[in-house]
């Protein structure tokens, strides 16, 4: 069925073709900088602003999750790895934005009582990855794949939460 | 430093365009994938993989299309793709539709990080996220945890 094969499984082990840019990519992973990246990934002024805007984005998020438990337990216990994801991402954001303590913080609000507060909840995530995909457009580089990817995590949350 | 110093991470159409032509070989190689995992799969869950594989198809002709109209020859379809296990069972088969939806996640990821058009990224980050809804139902289906994803396409930290 395999025959005739490539030299290397195309397709199956994409992951290794982003060795190419592991530098860019790596150094969003991570909060840190190096000299290449630094010279790419040089981000203008409105970049940055956006990217502060999507860090409040990402913040509502976040509460939005603390939100959801506080008005339905049951649900904090089974999207407990989706807020957890949500953290992760608001953690990245900050390192990857050039001054996200400029960002100022936008609360999600209250969470309405089971069982409106799924639905509630998955608004704000879709709201949110929507947002992401749209701000990961006018950046780029790096930071255009760390928001798109957030976006499409975000989405996939969307999709669990339906 | 010359516009084209790709070592020095300068971005360009050329970067694109080799980032575009990487995300269409990993189309491909989900449309060939999608064939063993339909084949694997209950009669009841095959329309799930048809529908993937159908979607797969829809981007690579819009890549190709986008290639074609910029001069660049758009890569082909391997005759053959090594399978990454065994797909003995409709497990395998979720598991396999979870590795190649991975898989053209991170190509697309890569795009967002090489892509000089506007146009290109919005492209992108609809497949991108397209990718990663595929990827949750057969995660779901893989009995994979966690179903969804942080940073679909991102390297791991």
């Amino acid at each position: 069925m395999t025959s005739p094969s490539p030299s290397s499984p195309r397709g199956f082990s994409r992951r290794t073709l982003l060795a190419a840019s592991a530098a860019s990519l790596a150094f969003l992973a991570t909060g840190c900088t190096s000299s290449s990246a630094d010279e790419r990934e040089q981000v203008t002024s409105e970049q940055a602003d956006e990217l502060g805007a999507q860090v409040a984005v990402q913040e509502a998020v976040v509460s939005a999750f603390v939100a959801a438990g506080a008005a339905d337990p049951a649900l904090a216990a089974e999207v407990a790895d989706l807020a957890a994801q949500a953290d992760e991402q608001l953690t990245r954001l900050r390192a990857a934005a050039p001054d996200s303590s400029s960002s100022s913080s936008a609360p999600a609000g209250s969470a309405p009582a089971a069982p409106e507060t799924r639905a509630w909840l998955r608004g704000q995530v879709a709201t949110a990855a929507a947002s992401h995909a749209t701000a990961c457009v006018d950046q780029s580089g790096a930071r255009a794949a760390l928001l798109g990817s957030i976006a499409a995590g975000l989405a996939g949350q969307d999709g669990r939460l339906a | 430093m010359a516009d084209d110093d790709t070592d020095a991470g300068t971005l360009d159409e050329r970067t694109e365009n080799a980032a575009l032509s990487e995300a269409l070989a990993a189309e491909h190689a989900a449309i060939w994938g999608y064939g063993v995992v339909g084949a694997a799969l209950d009669p009841t869950a095959q329309a799930a993989a048809v529908a993937s594989e159908v979607a797969h198809r829809d981007v690579r002709d819009q890549v190709v299309t986008l290639l074609a109209e910029r001069g660049t020859e758009p890569v082909g379809a391997e005759g053959g793709y090594t399978l990454p296990f065994p797909v003995l069972s409709p497990i395998d088969a979720a598991a396999l539709a979870v590795t190649l939806e991975d898989g053209v996640s991170a190509a697309w990821v890569r795009v967002l990080d090489q892509s000089v058009e506007r146009s290109t990224r919005e492209l992108a980050v609809g497949v991108l996220t397209a990718t990663e809804g595929r990827a949750v139902s057969w995660r779901t289906a893989a009995g994979q945890s966690p179903t969804t994803s942080a940073f679909p396409g991102l390297p791991a930290t």
